[in-house]
């Protein structure tokens, strides 16, 4: 068992008044009886779990999808999800963990693998033949929205490539991209970089790691220590200088945020100052709206986008300000997703005996998009998982927010993704 | 008058008492054993569920000591079920000064327990939440035990061996005849409070086997027994905040002991004297002492939600002792009243300790033999109760049934886990007249809400219970059993109920009638055990339980009946602070 | 930035906000969870008992003003607090739930328990369980089902002299899946196709003239249709009997209203705990709540607290007896003094004194201070919070939410509208 302390999220079990608010918004528990609910499995079981337990009581913990919504809808503020979370690692502790979740929480590893040879390892993964294979002897679902690796190189050849064309400028962020924009999406880097320089900041991409979230939300809590730690090292210097840490990828800036410390029990001086010093893009900009220095030169953006934010992004708890900055671009129409979650919810939706359930899940979500009517050329949501789901879900391709903005500055080419300077 | 002849007349349904009919059922007596309430529902189901393994007596009192440790083994393989194998703590806190850990270290070898001290770094390890600036630590077989389930399946027991038991039966008077010098006990008289039937019981040797009661028993026949009830004061934690028993490694006091017993922690206890083991109130200062107590073996309890608080009697018996009760004894007293007070046919037993209770009724069954005059061998300490197969219980045991046998749909208390199929079992299995028997069956109500969404089911469910069993008996009057079965060895198991037959009430005025008393009776109850810790987290599933019991059930506003049960009253009794407190002027 | 802030998304809130944003205000809420409707009856209670009496309110207009002189009730008069229970009624009609009272007075609907249970807006789908209505009641249930069972019921009305039966359906006629409560029941009966098994179900049961009560899983989003489905498939009058949280219908009625103001652009931002606040020279700045890292700041001419009393979270206590206000640190009416919180019965008709006593307000719904002096300039508060009134007691819950609600958002307003005047002076 992971160790408790006063600090930990076991213990927020205590505010639970069983009313079952969460229950009834839990999109899993909705569409299946796999899964008994938010309160059964977390404040509920909580109470009949202790740390030398020969025999670990329930297993139904793992049809958590860890998206959150428990904790969003929670009147009295139990942690639900990271108690799952928990929960599920010690788990893991005793049962060990099979191979695919091991693979599927490394992201980093195959990410740099197939990035050896790109053009190869998207034929290898994604091949008929060894999605069945995949399935048949991993257990990953053959029709998942695998992830396909950039074949024009990664965000960090592309950062090097460029160096001499950066700007310079007093004003500095600190960029993290993850391990999806590094490997598969380097554009939605390019694209972050585009609006911050666009804005003067120089942008300072450091060496990195993964943020260990695939890790947590698999049970491998003592994996991802290492990887938390590794970032901790990598990043708390730049907050001590006092510069902002902004990242593209939500779900990643959660975990440095909160996930990681919370989970983990890490609250040490140093996890705390990259914690506070850690922001999601769109809050990053909407703070720099809020203090008057957030450019609004935006071309006209005639057109429909349903806009979904994504669990993760509403687990920062800092409202949506992708929402309020995409207003800002005349003409832009964004229909607003209420929908609970996408269902992939990471890399849950890649498992086979899950699979149908993200996608019932998905289904609010997608049945939403479709409502919107055929005129819908993208979808946007700040989360690349989710938008992977979703463009499997619905056909229609989705883009990252910070991709609209960039294109709204008439810096981005929507269509490519590929910045218009080249 | 109806009446009833018999070898032993048991008065009490405590551990103690079906301890003995138990024991005096397997020596081939005729027993009746009656309580005046549900079993456990004096001292032993207010306890806080320590199965001792005599460290705490070691220093203090080595007969005590060897006493617990040799039941603890006895109990471990008669009532395997009924206890959770937790292992114990002996902790020193920085208040703890002194050589009371070297002599404590002694008297555990002295007398035979297995002690040995833990490495800081594991003790912490294994609880983590323990005070980080305790210096010792040592471990000894400490359990924690279901007082509940330990005397229902003792009560099993004795009655496969050809007891009969009544509860639900006061006594209201003992029988008695010849003069002064020369006067026996020939029985008791006995009354229903159910029915308000009377009943006379004839028995060859009455044994007062109840408890902090014992005093007011024996007055029945004008004998005196001074028992000095020792109120005890318990506070539940809403969760395990540890998983060993933790005990302070000193001379035992106020708020010493922190046990895990079920999904719950209790802290415990004070020693009050008392003038009347019914009135138990619970004062501020008295959790206040748990809380603050509690944080020196745990920092931190005292802010954690504290679920309830409730009071137990000790009967302490000592000759003519007049001092503070935590001194009198703890040992047990088995008064032979025609030695004493020249009247045959009558036995006290009483003082002890839960831990002990098998061997009280040994003792107390060797002198019955004696009188009696014949030689019977006890054989409780050779002959497991039902369900030892269970093994050690474990306190994920239900999570695990309910999610093996995906029953998460059939729950009737959620936060206890306790399912529809249990609840019913339970009622038909064992005399059930309030809700509150339920619980101390099977948990109902003893969560997080407290009773505040499974009162209501419980009603609606024994409601429904009731007339499928009226609709379905009258053309099945054989399936109607006259009596409960008293199968109660499994009824913790949500597994186990689930394969049972469906549950059919037994024959008879069924105590279950008005599920609006039930309903009332049952929020009462629980009202009485929260408002000494309501404040914070708990005052708001409090105020929850309002919204549901006014606001959404209107329950205030029932049809009116003058229905009371028997315990209505008991717990609408003013136990707020300073209500009915003896005057000291 | 906006002009209001409400904290609290129970139905104080959300109804200050739609009369806010009606006034032509720019209003948000920010809430820590979903608001306390999850938890409600769905239906508007204004006043249905009053001073311990066993006999329910007739009609709330007659008895105002025989409460305490400190009531919200009292504080806004008569004839405020009907006027925002029209109001309400009024712009709750597009969600076509269908709030009626019976000709200004309340009426009377069957609780879980089998209580008649007095409420003076019921929603369509309660209404036909008046017992005004002569006809005989068939309340049928469904087997398994964890907080419905119609014997409990039956006997209570038939000892009443309602002329009622039970029945039991299986459950498979909801769902396939075993594990749901009430709130997923009511998704599952969305579906028409269940809709149509329940009528099918329905038929063998019910007999000719009876009406039939269901427990309230009549849908989620679509009870409107689901409910015309089932008369018009039964040909008789079908009501629900709301029961435990979660509650169908106070759900409809929360997702009527947030549906309500964000088409008026109003967003309500849940999962947004507030833990403190700025305030200069006795004006609020700002409110800050928890997040992910930082403490976020939302900015505001006026603030509106609704987060409710002990349950809504507004309040905290501690065994020392301090109770307070967690936000503001508002000083509460309620004594000081943990001996003093609870009397012996939990069915005392006074009810429990830690529950009557809150936030106390001036006439414009402003705390004030011990002298009757506003402690902030720009705060107002609504709800059960406010101090003289135990709105579960009273059941006058939605009644205090509504009327305080409104009223505190138009003072919003007058201030205002009078701080620009004096702006253009």
């Amino acid at each position: 068992m992971a160790p408790i302390s006063w600090h930990s999220v076991d213990l927020s079990l205590d505010e639970c008044i069983k009313c079952n608010i969460c229950t009834s918004h839990c999109p899993v528990s909705a569409v299946t009886d796999l899964f008994p609910g938010p309160k059964y499995v977390g404040p509920q079981a909580q109470r009949f779990r202790e740390g030398d337990q020969a025999i670990t009581p329930d297993h139904s913990v793992d049809y958590c999808s860890g998206c959150r919504v428990c904790n969003e809808v929670c009147p009295t503020g139990v942690k639900i999800a990271e108690m799952n979370a928990r929960a599920r690692a010690d788990m893991v502790a005793k049962q060990g963990l099979p191979l695919r979740n091991r693979l599927l929480g490394r992201n980093e590893l195959l990410g740099k693998a197939g990035s050896f040879a790109p053009a190869l390892a998207n034929f290898a993964m994604h091949n008929p033949f060894s999605r069945f294979m995949a399935e048949k002897v991993m257990g990953i679902a053959r029709a998942a929205p695998l992830p396909t690796w950039s074949t024009s190189g990664t965000f960090g050849d592309w950062v090097k490539r460029t160096r001499g064309q950066r700007l310079r400028s007093a004003k500095k962020v600190v960029y993290y991209h993850g391990c999806a924009t590094m490997y598969y999406e380097p554009f939605i880097g390019k694209a972050a970089v585009a609006v911050f320089e666009h804005n003067g900041y120089e942008v300072i991409v450091p060496e990195q790691n993964c943020c260990g979230l695939p890790l947590l939300s698999n049970g491998e809590f003592g994996a991802a220590r290492n990887y938390h730690q590794g970032n901790v090292g990598k990043l708390t210097g730049f907050a001590r200088a006092g510069l902002p840490i902004v990242g593209t990828s939500t779900s990643c800036t959660l975990t440095l945020k909160e996930e990681a410390p919370e989970l983990l029990d890490m609250h040490d001086e140093a996890a705390t100052t990259l914690k506070m010093a850690t922001y999601d893009i769109f809050e990053w900009l909407y703070e720099l709206h809020e203090a008057g220095e957030f450019r609004t030169d935006f071309r006209s953006m005639p057109m429909k986008l349903p806009y979904h934010a994504p669990c993760q992004q509403r687990a920062h708890r800092v409202g949506k300000p992708a929402l309020a900055l995409m207003a800002l671009i005349p003409d832009l129409e964004l229909p607003e997703s209420h929908a609970r979650c996408c269902g992939i919810a990471g890399t849950y939706g890649y498992k086979v005996e899950k699979y149908q359930i993200a996608m019932d899940v998905g289904a609010e979500l997608f049945d939403f998009v479709e409502a919107q009517g055929s005129d819908v050329a993208y979808t946007a949501c700040d989360s690349e998982t989710c938008r992977w789901q979703l463009e499997h879900g619905v056909d229609l391709p989705s883009r990252h927010p910070i991709e609209i903005l960039a294109a709204a500055y008439g810096l981005y080419d929507l269509a490519r993704r590929d910045l218009t300077t080249g | 008058m109806k009446k009833l002849a018999t070898d032993i007349l048991v008065i009490g349904g405590g551990s103690t008492g079906a301890g003995v009919a138990w024991d005096a059922a397997l020596r081939g007596f005729r027993v009746v054993l009656v309580e005046k309430r549900d079993l456990t529902h004096g001292t032993t189901g207010r306890y806080h569920g320590l199965l001792h393994s005599g460290g705490r007596y070691a220093v203090k009192d080595p007969q005590s000591a060897i006493e617990c440790i040799e039941e603890n083994r006895i109990l471990r393989r008669t009532h395997t079920h009924c206890i959770e194998d937790t292992s114990g703590f002996f902790v020193v806190t920085p208040e703890d000064e002194g050589d009371f850990p070297d002599r404590f270290q002694a008297g555990c070898a002295t007398v035979g327990i297995p002690c040995e001290e833990v490495p800081l770094k594991e003790a912490l390890r294994r609880e983590p939440l323990l005070n980080p600036r305790i210096s010792r630590v040592f471990e000894v077989p400490d359990g924690s035990a279901d007082s509940f389930l330990a005397t229902h399946v003792t009560v099993q027991a004795a009655r496969q061996a050809g007891a009969q038991i009544c509860v639900y039966h006061e006594v209201v008077g003992l029988l008695t005849e010849g003069s002064d010098g020369a006067r026996r006990v020939t029985g008791a008289r006995v009354r229903d409070v159910v029915t308000g039937e009377e009943l006379v019981v004839e028995a060859m040797l009455t044994i007062n086997a109840s408890g902090a009661w014992a005093g007011q028993i024996a007055a029945l026949a004008d004998i005196p027994v001074r028992v000095i009830p020792g109120k005890g004061v318990m506070v539940a934690v809403n969760h395990r905040l540890v998983n060993t028993v933790i005990n302070r490694c000193k001379m035992p006091a106020d708020g010493d002991i922190l046990v895990p017993v079920h999904t719950v922690a209790v802290i415990g206890t004070t020693d009050e004297r008392v003038a009347d083991p019914e009135m138990l109130n619970i004062e501020p200062w008295e959790v206040a002492l748990m809380l603050a107590e509690g944080d020196k073996l745990v920092p931190g309890l005292s802010q954690s939600r504290i679920l309830r608080a409730w009071a137990g009697v000790r009967p302490l018996y000592q000759e003519n002792y007049t001092g503070d009760s935590r001194d009198a004894t703890r040992a047990l007293a088995l008064l032979d009243h025609q030695q004493r007070d020249g009247v045959a046919g009558f036995l006290t037993i009483t003082g002890g300790k839960w831990t002990t209770f098998r061997l009280m009724a040994e003792k107390t069954m060797d002198k019955a033999c004696a009188q009696l005059g014949v030689d019977r061998p006890c054989r409780t300490a050779e002959t497991p109760v039902p369900g030892v197969e269970q093994g050690y219980y474990w306190v994920g045991h239900r999570l695990h049934e309910v999610e093996t046998e995906r029953l998460q749909g059939d729950l009737v208390c959620e936060c206890e886990l306790v399912t529809r199929s249990m609840l019913e079992q339970a009622a038909a299995n064992n005399p059930t007249v309030t809700l509150d028997d339920l619980r101390r069956d099977v948990r109902l109500g003893m969560g997080p809400c407290q009773g505040g969404f499974c009162t209501f089911r419980a009603a609606g469910i024994l409601q429904e219970l009731r007339m499928r069993t009226e609709e379905t008996a009258p053309s099945n009057r054989a399936a109607r059993p006259e009596e409960p079965a008293w199968s109660v060895a499994h009824m913790q198991s949500p597994r186990h109920a689930m394969h049972q037959q469906p549950a059919t009430l037994a024959a008879g005025r069924s105590p279950l009638d008005n599920p609006n008393l039930l309903l009332r009776d049952f929020l009462q109850e629980r009202w009485r055990g929260v408002t000494p810790v309501l404040w914070g987290r708990q005052l708001k599933q409090e105020r929850l339980d309002e919204l549901i019991y006014l606001g959404i059930m209107n329950i205030d506003h029932l049809p009116p009946d003058d229905d009371a049960s028997p315990l209505t009253e008991f717990w609408q009794f003013d136990t707020t602070p300073g209500a009915g407190s003896e005057e000291t002027t | 930035m906006l002009d209001l802030l409400i904290i609290g998304a129970g139905l104080a809130g959300l109804t200050a906000a739609l009369r806010a944003v009606e006034a032509g205000l720019r209003v948000k809420i920010i809430a820590k969870g979903m608001g306390s409707l999850y938890w409600a009856t769905g239906a508007i209670d204004v006043l249905g008992y009053l001073g311990g009496e066993e006999r329910a309110v007739a009609s709330p207009w007659e008895r105002l003003a025989e409460l305490d002189a400190g009531h919200p009730y009292r504080t806004l008069g008569d004839t405020r607090v009907r006027g925002a229970i029209d109001w309400f009624q009024q712009h709750i009609e597009p969600s076509g739930l269908g709030y009626r009272s019976a000709d200004a007075h309340n009426l009377l609907t069957p609780s879980p328990a089998g209580a008649w249970r007095p409420t003076y807006l019921a929603p369509a789908g309660q209404r036909a369980g008046a017992a005004t209505d002569d006809r005989p009641m068939v309340i049928v249930g469904f087997q398994g089902v964890r907080d419905f069972f119609p014997h409990l019921i039956t006997r209570n009305l038939s000892a009443q002299g309602q002329v009622v039966r039970a029945a039991l359906l299986p459950w498979s006629v909801l769902s396939e899946q075993r594990d749901r409560n009430n709130a997923q029941l009511a998704e599952c009966v969305d579906d028409v196709h269940t809709q149509q098994r329940l009528v099918d179900a329905l038929k063998l049961v019910v007999k000719p003239g009876e009406r039939i009560g269901l427990p309230a899983i009549l849908g989620r989003h679509a009870h409107a249709q689901a409910l015309a489905h089932l008369q018009q498939g039964l040909k008789t009058d079908v009501f629900e009997i709301p029961t435990l949280p979660p509650s169908a219908p106070g759900i409809r009625l929360a997702t009527a209203l947030r549906q309500a103001l964000e088409q008026r652009g109003v967003r309500v931002e849940i999962g947004m705990e507030a833990i403190g606040f700025h305030a200069e020279d006795g004006v609020i700045q700002w409110v800050e709540t928890e997040t992910s890292a930082r403490p976020l700041k939302h900015r505001a001419h006026a603030f509106l607290l609704a987060t409710g009393g002990v349950l809504g979270g507004g309040f905290n206590s501690t065994p020392a007896g301090r109770f307070w206000e967690v936000i503001f640190d508002l000083p509460l009416t309620v004594p000081q003094d943990r001996r003093q919180w609870f009397r012996p019965l939990f069915l005392d008709a006074r009810g429990q004194p830690a529950f009557h006593g809150g936030v106390a307000v001036n006439a414009a719904l402003q705390p004030v201070d011990a002298t009757g002096d506003a402690i902030y300039a720009n705060l107002w508060a609504a709800g059960s919070l406010l101090a003289h009134a135990d709105p579960i007691l009273e059941r006058s819950l939605e009644g205090v939410a509504i009327a305080s609600g409104v009223a505190a958002a138009e003072a919003v307003k007058t201030k205002s509208t009078a701080a620009v005047a004096t702006m253009e002076r």
